[in-house]
């Protein structure tokens, strides 16, 4: 099972779009760069993490690039926009988590 | 036991800390058992001001806490809010929990205060307790304990 932590702490091979910023911003970094995006529900698991943030929280997809966008906050860092290369599988789940 | 989850995210105001402490000994005089889910910087303040536990005695690092959280794990949630993120941690606790809550709100701003209390009404049926405050609890202490008053009068805590 994907766990985004771990991959976090262990790959280089993600993207950060914007850091130490707002949640709001972050919200329309992903509207903007995403070819398609979903919205979850706070405390969901997105990759195997509770996402934080305001609802509707959007998840960016982008199916041809086989990569996730999403909100990543910490506490004392504020949020940023993490871009992460996912397998179809996760691709798959995380679009079934869309609340439309 | 009712159980109560205290929120704290990054300590840079300097009333946090103190805040924390006097709302944990509040709560525990209300009956609660008090857990306090902080990050590692938080937690180091108030195992330095409280080395015996005398008052914080349920600690938790806050990304592992919610991990394991559920609705019902708590009675009451606290948090306090003086950041943007503090705002998206609390709205994401509340959602999870889903239970009678207390925002405590405080920022130097005046327009920061404004748009972090209309994030958490517009997100949550929480309480609101806010005030100017950074350096200072005193004003937070205060507008808190009217709060608890009125909630423990209306039998909502």
């Amino acid at each position: 099972m994907f766990c985004l932590e771990t991959y976090l702490q262990e790959s280089e091979d993600y993207d950060i779009l914007i850091a130490r910023t707002g949640f709001k911003e972050c919200t329309k970094v992903i509207e903007e760069n995403a070819p398609e995006v979903i919205h979850v529900n706070p405390g969901e698991k997105v990759l195997g993490a509770r996402i934080i943030g305001i609802p509707p929280i959007p998840i960016g997809i982008n199916e041809e690039k086989g990569t996730i966008l999403f909100p990543y906050t910490k506490p004392c860092h504020g949020t940023a926009v993490v871009e992460i290369p996912v397998g179809q599988e996760e691709i798959d789940k995380t679009r079934e988590l869309d609340i439309k | 036991m009712k159980k109560a989850l205290i929120l704290l995210g990054c300590p840079e105001s300097p009333s946090q800390t103190p805040m924390a402490v006097y709302v944990t000994y509040k709560l525990k005089k209300m009956g609660y058992e008090v857990t306090t889910a902080s990050t590692p910087s938080a937690m180091k303040l108030l195992e330095v001001g409280d080395p015996e536990g005398f008052y914080i005695e349920n600690k938790i690092d806050i990304d592992s806490c919610i991990e394991k959280l559920d609705k019902g794990t708590f009675d009451l949630l606290i948090g306090f809010i003086h950041k943007d993120a503090a705002v998206s941690y609390f709205v994401t606790f509340y959602s999870i929990l889903d239970t009678t809550a207390i925002a405590i709100v405080f920022e130097k701003d005046a327009d920061k205060l404004i748009e972090f209390e209309n994030t958490v009404s517009e997100n949550t049926n929480a309480e609101i307790v806010s005030a100017r405050a950074f350096h200072n609890p005193t004003p937070l202490r205060v507008k808190f304990d009217k709060m608890i008053k009125k909630l423990e009068e209306s039998n909502v805590i």
